[in-house]
C-alpha cells in the first residue's frame, strides 16, 4: 500500500506520531512516504488556532476594550465638579474590572458562567474606580482618596481576560462546568447566551469616489472623531464642484469654501490639484461660479457662507465673534482633518486631493472606488460596540452624579458633611442596567453618538456545536436589504482568504450576511502618534513645509495614514519597504499595513481597528523564509506561532496590502517575483464550509446549501450538554465522527462533537418511495439506533410573590380526588419527579395562586384554602416524554423558580429530514425491513438507499468521492481526508490511491458492489455504488409539524377558523386552490369549503332597501330596521366575514345594498 | 389522605448534599451555600426487575 500521507500525523494530538516509532518496529507509511520538496507548513494552522482561537476577533476586541479603551474613556471624562461649589470635585484616577461575581444579600460570591446560565443571572463583573475627591467647606477642603469604588457592573465576555475561564486547561474548565471546546466570545445576560454580531461598515475617514443618484461623480468622506460624526460630499454637477454638507441646506460652490478657508488665489488651487492642463480645464467652470457669486476674498467667502448656513443651528453661538460658517468649516467640514488654530492649509490640501481624485475619475472611469471592495470595509466588533455603550452610560452617570451633588450642596444642612463619593453607589444602576438592557434586547440606542440600531445581539444558536461556531463568525451588514443591486451580494475577489466564499444564507440576506474565513483576524486600534513621528523620520516631507506646487511632483507619492495626509515621500517603494521591515522585526505593530497605490500616487498606511487581515508566509525572491528546521522546532514545542511572527517568517496582511504582493498558492509555484506564500489553501473557507469533504469537487451552490444545513444538524452540542438547561435542545443519541474528515474538522473539534452518523448508502432505485430525493431507510438500522435523537424542552414555573404579600403555593397532590391520574407523576411536594413518564395533560406542578393578589391582607401567610384557585400546569405533548431533570433556584426577584427538563427520545419516522454533507437533503420516504433490503456478496446491507437521480443535476462529485474514501476508510482502518484543495498538499486522499486501497481490500476500484435483491434473492442486473456517507439528521421532524383539524377554535372577530398549527388552525383553501375549483366548475365544493366549513351565517335582508335587518325572536320574523317593518324580508346565508364587511362599510358612511334575485 | 407526608429531599448542584426544603425556605444548600438544587429521581419504577 503506497500512501503519500501520514495519518498518524494528526494535528491536535500534538505528540507528533511520526517521531516515535512504536514497539512493533517501523511505521511503514513513514518510511515509504515520498520526500517532500516543500516545507509542510500545515502545523502552523493548529498552532495559529491555539494562540488565536476561532473567535479570537471577539476576544481580542473585548480585551482591548477592557484593558485600554475603558481607561481612555474614564480618563477623558475623569472630573466631576459641582457647578456652584467648585471646590467640591471628584476625580477618577484609575478604573479596573474585577473578577465576575454576584452580590446576594450583601454577600459577594465569585461565579462561573455555568451558574449564571442555570440560574438566569448575568455574568458580570464589578467596574471599580479609584477616586480622589474633596470634602468639607470652601475654606478647608480636604482631599480624600478611595480605592476600588464600584460604579457598576460590566457583562463579561466568556474566555476574555476578565473571565474566570481565561487561561484554564481542560480539566479546570470541566470542573467549572464548562465545555473545553466551547469558543467563548459571547455574553451571558440573564441566563441567555448573547452574541454581538460582527457589523460590517464602510470605512471611516477615507475618501470614496462614487456616483450619486443623478449619476454625478462625487467624493464622500464620513468623518468620525471622538467629538463628531459628519459626512462631507464633494460632487461635480454641471462641470462645477459643489459641496454637500448637512449644515448647508443647499449645495455650496466648492471654490467659495476654498476661499473661505484662506485659499484666495485660484492659481494656488490649480497648483494644489496638479498642473496637468486637463485638470485646470476641469476647474475652470468652478472658478467662474465663484466669480459669479462675487467672492474674491476670505471675508467675502465667509459672509457668503454665513447666509447659507442653516439658521436653526448654533443660534446661541451667534453672540460669539467668529462667524458661523467659520466654525462649521472648522468643526464639521471634513472633521477628521485637524485644524491648528485658523490654519486651514491641511484641510485645503485634503480638498485638493479629493478634487484630484474626482477629476481622475472623470478622465478615467477606472479610478472609481468600489464600495464592495473588502479593503474599503471595516468590521465593528463587540469590544467597540460595548465601548460606545459604556462611554455613553459613563457620561450619563457622571452628569447624574453632578446633578445630585448640586442638589445636595444647595441644601445647607446636608452640605456640611457631604461626601461626593457616596453618590457613586447611588448611580451604579445607570451603568449596570444600561449595559444589561442593551445587550439583552440588542437595540443600541445611543443618543450621544446618534446611533440607533436594532438586532445587534442575538441569542447564540445552540442547535449544534458547529452552528454556535458559525454564529460567532457571522458578519452582518448595516445597510438595508431591500435594495435590488447585485453588487453588495456578489462574491468579491478581495474576499479571498478573509471571508468564506461558501457560507452565506439563501434568500433575502444572500451575499449580505457573510462569515469569516478560518485564519481571518480583525484588527484593533493602534496608537497613531508613534507611527506619525516614525514616518517623518523615514523621510516623509511634512505637509506644512510643502508649497502647493510641490505637492504633486511626478515621482513623489503622498503618504496617508488612516485617511490623514501626512506629507509626501520621494521614494515611496523604499519607504514602504522600510516600514515593512520595521513591522517584521516587531518595531511597529504587526497589524500596521502599508500599501503603495501606484495609480493614485499614494502610500496608504493603516493602523485603525476593524480591518480584516490574515497571516501569510514571507518569501524572499520566491524562497520561503520558513525552513524545515523552523517547522521541526514548532513540532518540538520550542517555537510558537508568535515566534514565527517575531522572527519575520510570517506576517499579517490586510486586503489593501495584498495588492502589493504576489502570493503563491504553494511553495513549488513560487517565481522570483513571489513575495508571499499561502499557509494552506483550504483556509479560504470558513468553519462551516470546512466540514464539507472534497468541496472543490462540488458545484458551488451545493456547498452553500450545506453551510445552511450544517447548522441545523443534530448532534452533540457541547461536553456539558446534559448539564445545561436550554429551552430547546436537539441531541443525537449515537453521534459519530465522520469517516471522511477534513483538517478543519479536526481543528474545530467537530470530530469530538459530531453531528451525524456514517450510514452505508446504496445508490440505487428502490420501491418508488424514493422519488424527489426521498430516502429509503433500513428498519433494522433504525432499531440499532441510526438517526435516533433526543429533544429536550424546558418548562418553567415561578412561585410568584404578589404585591399584597400573598404568594403562590405548591400543594401536595390529593391522590384520593385524582381519579383521572393526572397527578400520577407528582411527588409529595407537588412537583413532578425526574424519571416519570408523562402522558398528555398530566400535571407537572400542582401550583395554586391566591384569587386576590391586590388588596392587602392581614394574614397573608395563612390564607384559607378557599382563597386560592388552582394554577396547575399541565403537560401538552405527544406522550412518552420523560421528566429528565427538575431544577430549583430563585430568580432575581427572589421568587422560587422551578424548571422542568422534559426529554423525548425519537426514532426516525416517515418524513423526517436527513442530509449528507453536500447540500443533498431528503426526507425519509419509507422504512423497509432489513429482510427486503438489498445486500452484497460480503453480506453488507445498506442503512439507507438513495436514488441515483440525485447526482446528475446536482453535480456533487464530492459526495461520490466521500463514499469511495469512506469505504476505503472502513476497510483499511484509517480515517481518510478530504480537505478542500488538499490533494496537492496531502490533506485530501486522491481517488487513485483510494481505488488502490479498495482493490487491495477486495472491492471494485469503482466502489460498486455486486448486489443481491432482498426481495427475490436474485443478483441485481447492475453493480451498485455503495459505501458509507456521513449523514446528518436535521431538526425538522414530522412530529413537530404534522397537523390536521376537523372542527376547532375560531377567531372572535370574523368567526373563521384560526390560523397556524400552534392554535390548532384550519387548513386554508387559498386563492389558487379556489381558482382551480372555479375553473373546474365544482360550485358546490367551493360553497362548502368557503362558507359552510368556514363562517356560515344567516342574515335577514330587506329586499326593499337592500340593507341587513334582524331577527325578532318574539315575533318570530325578520325585521328591517330601516323600513321599520318585516314585509319584504328574506333570509339568506352569507359568510360572517361578508356581513362584517357590510357593517364596517356602513360605519364609514358607505352603504352596500344587497339586491336579491331568484336563482 | 395519608397523614405522614413523605419529606422530599433535593440534591445540591455543587456538593451533592441532600437538603429538605419547607415552603418559604431560601433555595440554598445547607452545606455549601450553592443556590441551585435538583430533585431526586423517582423511586416508583414502572419496570419490575426480578
Amino acid at each position: 500500500m503506497v500512501l503519500n500521507h501520514d495519518p498518524s500525523q494528526q494535528p491536535m494530538n500534538g505528540n507528533g506520531g511520526n517521531k516515535v516509532p512504536d514497539d512493533s518496529g517501523f511505521d511503514q507509511r513513514i518510511l515509504t512516504a515520498p520526500v517532500k520538496s516543500a516545507v509542510d507548513k500545515f502545523q502552523l494552522l493548529p498552532e495559529f488556532l491555539k494562540v488565536r482561537g476561532l473567535v479570537k476577533q471577539h476576544l481580542d476586541s473585548f480585551n482591548f476594550f477592557v484593558k485600554t479603551e475603558i481607561k481612555k474613556i474614564v480618563r477623558a471624562n475623569n472630573l466631576i465638579r459641582a457647578s456652584r461649589h467648585p471646590h467640591i470635585y471628584l476625580r477618577f484616577l484609575n478604573v479596573k474590572i474585577r473578577k465576575p461575581s454576584i452580590v446576594d444579600e450583601s454577600v459577594t460570591d465569585e461565579v462561573t458562567p455555568q451558574t449564571c446560565r442555570l440560574s438566569d443571572q448575568t455574568y458580570a463583573a464589578p467596574i471599580c474606580v479609584d477616586v480622589e475627591y474633596t470634602h468639607g467647606s470652601r475654606d478647608d477642603p480636604r482631599l480624600h482618596r478611595r480605592l476600588n469604588v464600584e460604579i457598576g457592573r460590566m457583562p463579561i465576555m466568556l474566555r476574555s481576560c476578565c473571565c474566570v475561564l481565561y487561561g484554564r486547561d481542560e480539566a479546570e474548565l470541566a470542573k467549572l462546568g464548562e465545555c473545553p471546546l466551547d469558543p467563548g466570545g459571547y455574553f451571558v445576560i440573564k441566563g441567555t447566551e448573547k452574541v454581538i454580531l460582527i457589523q460590517e461598515q464602510l470605512s471611516k475617514n477615507r475618501i470614496i469616489i462614487e456616483t450619486d443618484k443623478k449619476g454625478n461623480i462625487a467624493a464622500s468622506v464620513t468623518s468620525s472623531t471622538e467629538k463628531i460624526k459628519t459626512k462631507t460630499v464633494i460632487v461635480v454637477e454641471n462641470e462645477k464642484f459643489w459641496l454637500h454638507l448637512n449644515q448647508f441646506p443647499k449645495k455650496v460652490p466648492l471654490m467659495v469654501v476654498m476661499k473661505a478657508m484662506g485659499m484666495e488665489s485660484d492659481q494656488e488651487v490649480t497648483q494644489m490639484v496638479g498642473r496637468d492642463p486637463r485638470y485646470s480645464y476641469l476647474l475652470l467652470a468652478s472658478f467662474e461660479e465663484c466669480r459669479k457669486c462675487n467672492v474674491y476674498t476670505q471675508e467675502q467667502a465667509l459672509e457668503y457662507l454665513d447666509k447659507m448656513v442653516k439658521r436653526s443651528m448654533y443660534s446661541s453661538n451667534s453672540a460669539e465673534k467668529e462667524s458661523r460658517a467659520f466654525s462649521v468649516l472648522r468643526d464639521v467640514f471634513l472633521a477628521n482633518v485637524p485644524v491648528d488654530g485658523d490654519n486651514f492649509r491641511t484641510k485645503c490640501i485634503y480638498v485638493a486631493v479629493m478634487m484630484r481624485r474626482i477629476m481622475d475619475a472623470i478622465l478615467n472611469k477606472d479610478a472609481m472606488d468600489d464600495k464592495d471592495y473588502v479593503g474599503n470595509k471595516r468590521l465593528e466588533l463587540s469590544g467597540q460596540l460595548v465601548s460606545l455603550l459604556f462611554e455613553d452610560l459613563f457620561k450619563s452617570m457622571t452628569t447624574e452624579v453632578k446633578n445630585l451633588t448640586d442638589k445636595m450642596l444647595d441644601k445647607p444642612d446636608k452640605a456640611k458633611n457631604f461626601d461626593i463619593s457616596t453618590l457613586l453607589n447611588r448611580t451604579q444602576n445607570i451603568i449596570t442596567l444600561g449595559l444589561e438592557r442593551t445587550l439583552s434586547t440588542g437595540n443600541f440606542e445611543i443618543k450621544r453618538f446618534r446611533m440607533e440600531r436594532k438586532g445587534m445581539t442575538q441569542v447564540l444558536q445552540r442547535l449544534s456545536f458547529i452552528g454556535a461556531m458559525g454564529h460567532m463568525t457571522r458578519v452582518s451588514p448595516q445597510f438595508e436589504k431591500s435594495r435590488k443591486v447585485s453588487g453588495p451580494r456578489a462574491l468579491q475577489p478581495s474576499q479571498w482568504g478573509m471571508l468564506c466564499p461558501c457560507d452565506t444564507p439563501e434568500g433575502e440576506a444572500c451575499g449580505l450576511v457573510k462569515n469569516l474565513a478560518l485564519m481571518t483576524h480583525v484588527t484593533t486600534d493602534e496608537e497613531e502618534a508613534p507611527l506619525i513621528s516614525m514616518c517623518y523620520s523615514l523621510g516623509v516631507e511634512d505637509l506644512e513645509l510643502l508649497s502647493a506646487e510641490e505637492l504633486h511632483t511626478p515621482d513623489s507619492f503622498l503618504v496617508i495614514l488612516n485617511g490623514l495626509i501626512l506629507g509626501k515621500h520621494r521614494k515611496p517603494l523604499r519607504f514602504a519597504n522600510a516600514i515593512r521591515k520595521l513591522r517584521r522585526v516587531g518595531k511597529i505593530g504587526e497589524f500596521v499595513s502599508v500599501f503603495v497605490h501606484n495609480k493614485q500616487h499614494c502610500v496608504y498606511l493603516a493602523s485603525d481597528g476593524g480591518r480584516v487581515c490574515r497571516p501569510l508566509v514571507i518569501a524572499d525572491k520566491g524562497v520561503s523564509r520558513i525552513k524545515e528546521h523552523h517547522m521541526k522546532e514548532l513540532m518540538d514545542g520550542v517555537r510558537t506561532f508568535d515566534d514565527f511572527l517575531r522572527d519575520g517568517l510570517l506576517e499579517y496582511l490586510d486586503v489593501n496590502e495584498e495588492n502589493n504582493t504576489l502570493i503563491a498558492l504553494y511553495e513549488g509555484d513560487a517565481t522570483p517575483e513571489t513575495t508571499h506564500i499561502e499557509i494552506e489553501p483550504f483556509t479560504i473557507l470558513g468553519v462551516i464550509a470546512g466540514l464539507i469533504p472534497y468541496p472543490h469537487h462540488n458545484q458551488s451552490p451545493r456547498n452553500t446549501y450545506q453551510c445552511a444545513m450544517g447548522k441545523q444538524a443534530m448532534g452533540n452540542i457541547a461536553f456539558n450538554q446534559l448539564r445545561r438547561n436550554d429551552s430547546l435542545l436537539y441531541l443525537l443519541v449515537y453521534p459519530q465522527r465522520p469517516l471522511l474528515t477534513t483538517k478543519t474538522i479536526e481543528l474545530v473539534g467537530y470530530d469530538k462533537l459530531g453531528a451525524g452518523q456514517n450510514a452505508t448508502v446504496a445508490v440505487m432505485s428502490y420501491s418508488g418511495y424514493d422519488i424527489e430525493d426521498a430516502i429509503v431507510m433500513n428498519k433494522a438500522s433504525l432499531d440499532r439506533g441510526f438517526g435516533r435523537c433526543i429533544v429536550m424542552k424546558k418548562y418553567s414555573a415561578v412561585i410568584q410573590k404578589h404585591s399584597n404579600d400573598t404568594s403562590d403555593r405548591i400543594l401536595r397532590p390529593n391522590r384520593a380526588a385524582d381519579t383521572a391520574g393526572r397527578m400520577r407523576v407528582l411527588d409529595d411536594d407537588g412537583i413532578a419527579a425526574p424519571g416519570e413518564i408523562l402522558k398528555p395533560f398530566d400535571i407537572y406542578i400542582n401550583k395554586q395562586s391566591p384569587i386576590d393578589t391586590r388588596t392587602p391582607k392581614a394574614s397573608a401567610a395563612n390564607l384559607p384554602d378557599s382563597a386560592y384557585r388552582s394554577n396547575a400546569q399541565s403537560f401538552k405533548g405527544h406522550g412518552g416524554e420523560v421528566v429528565d431533570r427538575v431544577v430549583l433556584c430563585s430568580d432575581k426577584d427572589k421568587n422560587m423558580c422551578i424548571k422542568f427538563l422534559i426529554r423525548h427520545t425519537r426514532r426516525p419516522e416517515l418524513g423526517d429530514k436527513f442530509s449528507s454533507r453536500h447540500g443533498q437533503k431528503g426526507v425519509c420516504g419509507t422504512i423497509v425491513p432489513q429482510e427486503d433490503f438489498p445486500f452484497s456478496e460480503k453480506g453488507i446491507c445498506p442503512d439507507l438507499i438513495m436514488n441515483p437521480h440525485g447526482f446528475p443535476s446536482r453535480m456533487t462529485v464530492g459526495k461520490m468521492i466521500e463514499l469511495l474514501g469512506g469505504k476505503a476508510g472502513v476497510s483499511c482502518g484509517r480515517f481518510h481526508y478530504g480537505s478542500a484543495f488538499g490533494e496537492r498538499s496531502g490533506h485530501a486522499d486522491k481517488v487513485e490511491a483510494i481505488s488502490e486501497t479498495l482493490v487491495s481490500k477486495g472491492f471494485s476500484y469503482s466502489g460498486k458492489d455486486f448486489i443481491y435483491s432482498g426481495i427475490t434473492g436474485c443478483p441485481l442486473q447492475a453493480y451498485i455504488f455503495m459505501g458509507p456517507i456521513y449523514y446528518q439528521k436535521l431538526k425538522h421532524m414530522v412530529l413537530d409539524k404534522m397537523h390536521a383539524r376537523g372542527s376547532g377554535p375560531r377567531v372572535m372577530l370574523t368567526r373563521q377558523p384560526t390560523e397556524g398549527r400552534a392554535r390548532n388552525g384550519g387548513l386554508r383553501v387559498g386563492e389558487m386552490e379556489r381558482d382551480c375549483l372555479i375553473a373546474y366548475g365544482a360550485s358546490m365544493l367551493i360553497y362548502e369549503r368557503l362558507m359552510l366549513s368556514s363562517d356560515p351565517f344567516e342574515v335577514q335582508v330587506c329586499t326593499a332597501c337592500g340593507l341587513l335587518g334582524y331577527y325578532n325572536h318574539k315575533l318570530k320574523t325578520g325585521i328591517c330596521s330601516y323600513c321599520k317593518n318585516g314585509d319584504k324580508i328574506s333570509t339568506m346565508k352569507l359568510p360572517y366575514a361578508c356581513k362584517l364587511m357590510i357593517q364596517e362599510l356602513q360605519s364609514m358612511n358607505i352603504v352596500p345594498r344587497l339586491k336579491l334575485a331568484d336563482a | 389522605m395519608d397523614p405522614q407526608p413523605e419529606p422530599v429531599s433535593y440534591i445540591c448542584g455543587d456538593c451533592g448534599m441532600e437538603n429538605t426544603l419547607k415552603p418559604g425556605d431560601v433555595i440554598q444548600c445547607r452545606e455549601c451555600g450553592y443556590r441551585i438544587l435538583y430533585k431526586k429521581r423517582t423511586r416508583r419504577s414502572k419496570l419490575q426487575f426480578r
